[in-house]
């Protein structure tokens, strides 16, 4: 009888955390994606903190965001001005160097285009996209 | 003697009910970070870890509540051990895989504690809950 008490005090709890959660994940439908791409070239923020040696950091969102505020010493590469700002980066880069990509939060693409690009016509490697992008980044400064 | 139990029992469900309300808004507050640090675990997909971060902090919220009301007490209990067992052994199995992780357990003051810190501090959290659950004195500061 005590168990049953228990029990059913037990789904209780269980359903009064249910409530507060389905209302968060509608709040957050648009800021968070329930699909994980299956991209192996994404790091988090705590594992691009530990990475040794100098990173360059690409900050693919518009410029607009990018004056706002970015990671310190990163380098604005984005889609819109392409042809404009590849070549300082490409000086800026030195061989062997890791760089990391970011946009403004994890739904967000721009950094997988910018990564992918990199790649394909600048033929890096070591190229990463940070997980959750500007938004962690932050996120983890607090 | 048994005063001081019942005091020391109402002191235990403060220290561990604040516990796991802080706990548990700091990552209600950052719920993509805290998907970020369960994914990182790497035993979960993804769309668990994002289900999973928007409903275990409010478990933790409600069960802390419950602990400092004395409302659904044991289960509260019963829940709080259950979940501190799991992130123990989640937590030692990264460890031997050889993952090195933030456990998020408190935000971003969890990038401040060492593995062995926060083992402990779990464990700290395992023997006081199995207390309050045991001991009938400590379960006299409960109200009726």
């Amino acid at each position: 009888m005590v168990r049953r008490g228990l029990i059913r005090e037990i789904l209780v709890l269980l359903c009064l955390a249910l409530l507060p959660a389905l209302g968060q994940a509608f709040y957050f439908r648009d800021r968070i994606s329930w699909r994980k791409p299956a991209r192996q070239d994404e790091i988090t923020v705590s594992q691009a903190r530990s990475l040794t040696g100098t990173v360059m950091w690409l900050d693919a969102r518009p410029d607009g965001e990018f004056a706002a505020g970015h990671i310190p010493g990163a380098k604005l590469l984005n889609a819109e001005h392409w042809d404009g700002l590849l070549p300082e980066v490409l000086n800026a880069w030195t061989p062997g160097q890791k760089v990391i990509v970011y946009c403004s939060k994890q739904s967000c693409d721009a950094s997988h285009e910018v990564a992918r690009r990199l790649r394909e016509e600048a033929n890096l490697k070591n190229v990463f996209v940070l997980e959750g992008g500007w938004e962690a980044w932050q996120e983890s400064a607090k | 003697m048994i005063d001081f139990a019942i005091w020391a029992g109402r002191l235990l469900r403060l220290i561990i009910g604040v516990t796991f309300v802080y706990a548990g808004v700091v990552k209600a507050l950052s719920p993509i970070r805290f998907t970020s640090d369960i994914h990182n675990y790497r035993l979960l997909p993804w769309s668990m870890a994002v289900a999973l971060a928007f409903y275990l902090p409010w478990l933790e919220i409600w069960c802390g509540l419950a602990l400092l009301l004395g409302r659904l007490y044991r289960a509260a209990i019963a829940l709080l051990v259950g979940l501190t067992l799991i992130f123990i052994v989640v937590s030692a199995s990264a460890r031997i895989r050889g993952i090195d992780i933030s456990c998020g357990c408190f935000g971003h003051l969890s990038n401040n504690l060492s593995f062995g810190r926060h083992l402990g501090l779990n464990i700290i959290l395992l023997v006081a809950l199995i207390a309050l659950w045991s001991s009938k004195h400590l379960r006299r500061t409960v109200p009726a």
